[in-house]
């Protein structure tokens, strides 16, 4: 019989050997003692060498196999066999620093009317370009705007006891097939359930992934469709006011009341006031997105702010359609589900392994 | 749909492995999906119920591990679904001992000052498992090691 753990560190993993062993190493050099903790790596499939690099650190590796699943999919295996008390979920492009994970367990130790605890990114981006370091301070600054206690769980870096996991279903791997906000609709379950969550600002982890302007604008779509199509906008934005969908968005609302007048009172107005409209519409923009474009300059520099102004509006207008198409979707379709083969294995309830999606 | 359909539809979902395991085409009609794997005999079957799980046992040079806490590791013997690989660096001082204790284990034999990490790269290649733990043996305490192994023998 395997003796129980402190803590089960949970790395879910798909083609990440380029970071991998960056990230392992880090959970290593963690300020804990090595037999109070374990790290199981949860490969999903990987075409690389992720396994053969999770092998050299990890005290466990799940090797899943087929087209891959995702990471809620990954991070449920993960917990299935984990023997901790509390469960960390660490991102394979997330490099801890040796004070997090002691962090995170010890105020879970005193804290006992918290359930889960998260860490901040810290800033700058592990990757240097121009698009990884936008995309990191524009998420940064929504975390920034969440309160303290909050309904996102931030899966990339974060511990939560594995009573109160179990006891919410864990993860939806049946409508998160990818990594988008999946620690989002745990958080909102966590909190239905009566659990807090706490997210520790002054504890901050560093995001290796490197993003590029093409990345960014599916990451935004796919989170801007998602967020309308299975969560709601109006309760997002209530409960979770830092997310990335709803950072973008808000900044857009007086433009788009703008445009709507515009666009009414252009009947009477000559065509050659046009170009004046445009140019309100731009600037309301622009004043929308202050306090984002405030916030780069203070970190970054005037001149990366004044940068990011175009990538800004682009990005904003993706988001934007996608929240629309996203509305569509949820009135026409409905909310997402899983192909139809996975539903009536589900319905049939086999049992195999790897299992098939699981319905909360 | 037929049995033999079913099998086509489950090797082409997403989680599916195609490894060997349970086979829908092999259930009598009417009958659960929860097959007893013992009852299912004849040609390869496509799914599995539980998954596969190895142990390989870490032993890098002046390590070791007790056949007690070896044995207690060990997937269950003979049921098929678990293999256990011991990846030494040199000779271990125990190495009847704990071949006699897994009887199945496959011994992994490299040069003497190979690393842990390099042990574990080689290991893990071999290893069937789907689910595969990694233990590392303790350093070896000399004067304890030799009377294990002649009490042993």
């Amino acid at each position: 019989m395997r003796a129980a753990k402190a803590l089960s560190v949970v790395v879910p993993v798909r083609d990440n050997a380029a970071t991998l062993g960056k990230v392992l190493t880090a959970i290593r050099h963690s300020a804990l003692k090595r037999e109070n903790y374990e790290l199981i790596v949860v490969d999903d499939s990987s075409d690389d060498a992720s396994a053969i690099i999770a092998a050299r650190h990890a005290d466990t590796v799940v090797r899943l196999t087929g087209d891959g699943c995702g990471p809620a999919y990954a991070r449920n295996r993960g917990i299935e066999i984990a023997r901790g008390e509390i469960v960390a979920f660490v991102n394979p492009d997330v490099v801890v620093s040796p004070d997090t994970l002691p962090t995170m367990l010890s105020t879970l130790a005193t804290r006992k009317d918290i359930a889960a605890v998260a860490a901040s990114r810290d800033e700058p981006a592990g990757a240097q370009n121009f698009a990884s370091q936008y995309w990191n301070l524009l998420v940064g600054f929504g975390e920034q705007r969440h309160p303290e206690i909050c309904a996102h769980f931030e899966s990339g870096c974060g511990a939560v006891r594995r009573s109160a996991l179990v006891a919410a279903g864990m993860y939806d791997e049946w409508r998160f097939g990818r990594e988008c906000l999946e620690g989002l609709e745990l958080g909102q379950r966590l909190q239905r359930a009566g659990h807090r969550l706490l997210l520790l600002r002054d504890l901050r982890v560093v995001y290796l992934k490197r993003w590029s302007f093409a990345t960014i604008c599916r990451e935004v779509w796919q989170r801007s469709a998602l967020l309308t199509r299975s969560f709601g906008y109006q309760r997002t934005s209530v409960s979770v006011p830092g997310e990335v969908v709803i950072t973008l968005s808000r900044a857009l609302t007086p433009a788009i009341a703008v445009v709507g007048s515009a666009s009414l009172a252009a009947a009477f107005v000559p065509p050659s006031f046009g170009l004046i409209r445009d140019v309100c519409v731009l600037a309301l923009i622009l004043l929308g997105n202050l306090p984002v474009h405030r916030f780069y300059a203070r970190q970054k520099g005037l001149g990366f702010a004044i940068a990011s102004a175009p990538m800004h509006v682009v990005i904003q207008s993706i988001a934007a359609v996608a929240l629309c198409i996203g509305w569509l979707l949820r009135d026409t379709i409905g909310d997402r589900l899983p192909d139809a083969t996975t539903q009536a294995f589900s319905e049939v309830g086999l049992e195999i392994w790897p299992p098939v999606p699981r319905r909360i | 749909m037929t049995p033999e359909a079913l099998d086509d539809v489950v090797s082409a979902s997403p989680w599916h492995d195609g490894g060997p395991g349970l086979s829908a085409s092999r259930l009598a009609p009417g009958r659960s999906a929860r097959v007893d794997e013992a009852e299912v005999t004849g040609p390869p079957l496509l799914w599995r119920r539980t998954p596969r799980v190895s142990l390989i046992v870490i032993l890098p040079e002046g390590h070791e591990i007790s056949q007690a806490e070896l044995a207690d590791r060990s997937p269950i013997p003979g049921d098929g679904q678990g293999d256990v690989i011991v990846a030494c660096a040199g000779r271990p001082a125990n190495l009847q001992a704990l071949q006699r204790t897994v009887r199945d284990a496959q011994f992994l034999f490299t040069p003497a000052g190979t690393s842990a990490e390099r042990l574990r790269e080689l290991a893990i290649q071999r290893a069937s498992g789907d689910i595969v733990t990694l233990v590392s043996g303790a350093r070896l305490a000399p004067a304890l090691s030799v009377q294990d192994e002649r009490q042993s023998c």
